[in-house]
């Protein structure tokens, strides 16, 4: 299984990304920009309330206005449950009941936005307004407000290792925690549109999505019709970061599609993806861990809600510093997801582990301070390492049971070729904490804890440091695949569904399967969004993409060659051994031998079963022949970061002046690819830990800032521009070519860095965001 | 009757006035670079020269682009003849969704064009009115640096060339 050979020809290359021309002259279509004949205009009727049923809807004006096609309410709907991907939404479409300001109530369809607005207004309801709930804490209560038939508080998701007890008794020092989050905002650049068409009983879905096949698996939950009448056809995304995988309006499109009896089409106002989505949960972590004089940590205890809003049931926010931090001899960790009438929580970039796993490194600084450990040698020493236990295997409940139960059914003979279940494959923060540290000169720049190295009038200057970790793609929704093609003039179709949300992975994919082959990339084109020619993958998301698709795409390049070089033997080689061939720049020739006399280009291969009038296709289709291993159960990512800031301790005000990233994703499949994910995460993470959050109406729990005016994102000018990306050396034994997945650990260790840092210059640790208001709160000022 | 200059052709629409600019050049003139996200004059991603200044059409009534030369990014180079700052982007990577990318293009051609040789700061600075939420900021500071460097040896080339 493993690829010893690092002597790649594709892969490691810097390339410019396959659609960078259509990027930077503006031709690239989003789904905002897709128009299609004859098309109408949808709008959405939303609920002015946190929590209220329908008792009466008229809509026989809104029907009676020229120019509108249909109206949608929930009496057209039939009435099913849909589960967005890791259940980011659960629920019906519509189902006459509002569970939060802002919640998708009906819709209209008309021949222009203006009308359809109109519309909207003539749409008469009544409503019963039922009590609400915004605080997690209180809609846990028996008596409180019940938002969902399954009740509130869903089954907590636990991690236990050890005995705490034992735990206590070894630890010579500890720490508690109570550290409350607010909720971030994916603040998407570019909104999303859905269009749906209907052609008989069969529904085609363009929209902007991440995750094509478990949107079309959602539009077959909400409606009950056969998945091979439902085409989706995902459009590249704006910035989504987990915004943009199946959402209700999607869903709604393709039914007031069929209720105007023609195409339809649902932009979303910046407002409207602001305030009626999903967004960050909010989150509170209590916490205890303890540590010996020498710094080896004895307890880690958790205890961590999540509030879901009105429509997540997520119970199990991924907390891979349960893992990164699994040299902890006791543990134990527990996840209560709560609903609220709140706008819907659901996946963020990083979930669970910018939040409790941040938790989880302040608490550890502070364990490091009190027993005076530097934090990058307490992290070396604490942190996982290759070929040890990965903490998850000891969960009691997740998503879909208990871990080694999804694991009991696979055969033992498949498993050989594995990585060993449950221990960590490759990689580590070892590495990248020592390089990163000495490229950041750590070592001079950290004063102690709590210590800036300038002092000049108000402003403190220090530097921190954080780490995060995640998976590389989760498999309890289904096994990913590709298909691969090699077409007769030996160019290669890829057929992956990974949707477009920005990062590259047309390019990334292509790559991977250019190596794969043996032929230049330009010799690569790729489906990434369309279900019907794209087999069922989760998409990209939980760092899903390179490990998980990847390993699909490779695996069924390499069955598409096998393929090749077996007819390639019969045909031009005399028989030889499949084995003893192979392709070099898309030619076929005995291997070690490029170039060989007797070599024949990969057209010539497919002409020999074109022209045999017995063959039986023209073209070569290959498709993984084995299952992946479970990548929950061995492989992870790591980031570690370092951060300068300067904090003006007189008006709160923090500057970030310098930043190094160092991220252990296994190979680097695209350099520059990586260092635009790696850093985009620092940026995102950075502007959660001290800006960015939203704010909740007291009466309503609207949200108050759904604008990029109030809701403030970070600039060119507020990130270090000089800011370094450094790469780790590892290689996976099961990622393709060893690499890994990349996205999510930057984020959760930006904020941990920048936290720690803020802490350095001014002493006390500021719950996040670190507002100027909380930083003088924070210091004793007013 | 609304005229309007646009990337050099000049289009007599008839739309109502209180549309938006940013609006009439991507629905009536199918110009689709024209990005628009917040809709408040935020996010910069629907930013149009108008006499070669930045400014975000978003913001402007349609009537108020008449007089004017427009400039969208349409008007810059195309996918196998791109501007130098366009180039510059895709050699630095300045970007990953790409959504605020024509907005950037744009700003960045009013800024090199009054500092022709900037600093980074003053770069970093000047890119401030747009916003990109995937984090390309390093990468787009470096592709505007690399676009102004490219621009100089040109602007130096069609002089020498003049000599
Ligand atoms: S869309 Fe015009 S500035 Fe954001
Ligand atoms: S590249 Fe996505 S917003 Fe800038």
């Amino acid at each position: 299984m493993g690829y010893e050979d690092r002597n790649f020809s594709v892969v490691g290359k810097g390339v410019h990304v396959k659609d960078a021309s259509e990027k930077v002259t503006g031709a690239l279509k989003y789904a905002v920009d897709l128009k299609v004949q004859n098309m109408a205009y949808g709008k959405i009727l939303r609920c002015p309330h946190p929590h209220a049923r329908i008792t009466r809807i008229d809509t026989s004006k809104a029907e009676a206005l020229a120019g509108v096609y249909g109206v949608l309410t929930h009496l057209d709907t039939p009435g099913l449950d849909w589960e967005a991907a890791w259940f980011n939404y659960r629920g019906k479409v519509l189902d006459g009941i509002g569970r939060f300001v802002g919640d998708d109530m009906a819709a209209v369809a008309a021949v222009s936005e203006e009308i359809a607005e109109q519309a909207v207004r003539l749409i008469e309801v009544e409503y019963e307004v039922l009590p609400h709930v915004f605080d997690m804490e209180e809609a846990r209560k028996m008596d409180a407000p019940q938002i969902r038939d399954e009740g509130n508080e869903r089954d907590p998701y636990i991690v236990e290792w050890g005995d705490v007890a034992e735990g206590e008794k070894d630890a010579e020092v500890t720490v508690d925690c109570d550290i409350f989050y607010e909720s971030q905002q994916y603040a998407p650049l570019g909104r999303n549109a859905a269009i749906a068409e209907w052609m008989g009983d069969k529904v085609t879905l363009w929209t902007s999505s991440q995750t094509p096949s478990e949107l079309r698996d959602g539009v077959h939950e909400a409606l009950g019709i056969p998945l091979s009448k439902i085409r989706v056809m995902a459009l590249p995304c704006g910035s989504s970061f987990g915004q943009w995988w199946s959402n209700n309006f999607m869903i709604i499109t393709v039914l007031l599609a069929k209720k105007a009896r023609r195409a339809v089409k649902i932009e979303l106002t910046n407002e409207e993806c602001m305030a009626t989505v999903k967004r960050r949960h909010l989150e509170r972590t209590r916490g205890r861990m303890g540590c010996t004089k020498d710094g080896q940590i004895t307890l880690a205890q958790f205890d961590h809600l999540i509030d879901n809003g009105g429509y997540g049931f997520k119970d199990d926010v991924g907390f891979f510093c349960v893992d990164m931090w699994g040299r902890a001899r006791h543990g134990h960790y527990a996840v209560h997801g709560i609903n609220t009438n709140l706008l819907t929580a659901g996946c963020m970039r990083g979930v669970g582990d910018c939040t409790l796993g941040a938790s989880v490194e302040r608490v550890a600084d502070q364990l490091a301070e009190k027993v005076g450990m530097d934090p990058v040698d307490f992290r070396i020493k604490n942190q996982i390492k290759p070929g040890e236990e990965l903490r998850m295997q000891h969960s009691k409940h997740n998503m879909k049971g208990n871990i080694k139960e999804y694991i009991d059914g696979i055969r033992e003979d498949l498993k050989e070729d594995w990585p060993e279940l449950f221990h960590l494959s490759s990689g580590s923060t070892e590495d990248i904490l020592t390089m990163g540290a000495d490229a950041f000169g750590w070592k001079e720049r950290w004063k102690g804890w709590g210590k800036p190295h300038t002092v000049d009038g108000p402003l403190r200057r220090a530097v921190g440091v954080g780490t995060g970790a995640h998976v590389c793609g989760v498999e309890f929704e289904g096994s990913t695949s590709a298909v691969v093609r090699i077409n007769p003039d030996g160019s290669l179709k890829v057929h992956c569904s990974v949707g477009r949300q920005g990062q590259g992975s047309e390019t990334t994919q292509s790559q991977v399967a250019a190596e794969a082959m043996g032929v230049s990339l330009d010799m690569v084109e790729i489906e990434t969004g369309d279900t019907d020619s794209c087999p069922w993958s989760h998409g990209s998301l939980a760092s899903n993409t390179m490990y998980r698709v990847g390993w699909a795409t490779r695996a069924a390049t390499m069955d598409a060659r096998r393929q090749l070089l077996e007819i390639a033997a019969r045909e031009l080689f005399d028989g030889a051994d499949p084995a003893e061939l192979d392709i070099t720049d898309g030619v076929v020739h005995p291997k070690g031998q490029p170039d060989s006399n007797r070599r024949f280009p990969i057209t010539q291969v497919l002409h020999e079963i074109r022209s045999d009038t017995l063959g039986q296709t023209s073209s070569i289709t290959g498709r993984p022949s084995v299952p992946m291993p479970p990548a929950t159960t061995f492989a992870r990512q790591f980031a570690a970061q370092f951060v300068e800031v300067e904090v003006d301790i007189e008006t709160g005000q923090i500057k970030l002046l310098d930043f190094l990233a160092a991220q252990d994703s296994g190979t680097v499949v695209n350099p520059q690819v990586l260092k635009n994910q790696v850093i985009g995460g620092a940026i995102c993470g950075a502007g959660f830990a001290i800006y960015e959050h939203l704010v909740f109406d007291e009466e309503t729990g609207a949200i108050k800032n759904a604008n990029l005016l109030d809701y403030k994102l970070l600039r060119a000018a507020d990130f270090p521009h000089q800011a370094k990306v450094m790469f780790s050396e590892s290689y996976d034994p099961v990622g393709p070519f060893g690499a890994r997945g990349a996205g999510e650990s930057p984020i959760a260790a930006s904020i941990a860095a920048v936290a720690q840092a803020v802490y350095n210059a001014t002493g006390v640790w500021v719950d996040l965001p670190m507002t100027p208001e909380r930083v003088v709160r924070a210091l004793g000022g007013v | 009757m609304t005229t309007l200059k646009v990337n050099g052709q000049t289009h007599t629409l008839d739309v109502a006035p209180n549309r938006t600019l940013a609006d009439v050049l991507r629905n009536e003139l199918g110009l689709i670079g024209v990005r628009v996200s917040c809709s408040e004059g935020e996010c910069g991603s629907c930013t149009v020269l108008v006499d070669g200044e930045p400014v975000t059409s978003c913001m402007m009534l349609v009537d108020q682009g008449e007089q004017h030369e427009l400039q969208t990014i349409e008007g810059l180079g195309t996918s196998d003849d791109l501007h130098p700052i366009q180039q510059a982007f895709v050699e630095q990577q300045g970007f990953q969704c790409a959504f605020c990318t024509p907005g950037f293009v744009m700003s960045a051609k009013a800024f090199l064009a009054e500092n022709p040789n900037p600093t980074r700061e003053e770069t970093a600075f000047a890119m401030s009115g747009n916003i990109c939420r995937c984090g390309a900021y390093p990468y787009i500071v470096d592709a505007v640096m690399n676009a102004a460097e490219k621009l100089r040896a040109r602007d130096g080339a069609d002089r020498r060339a003049a000599d």
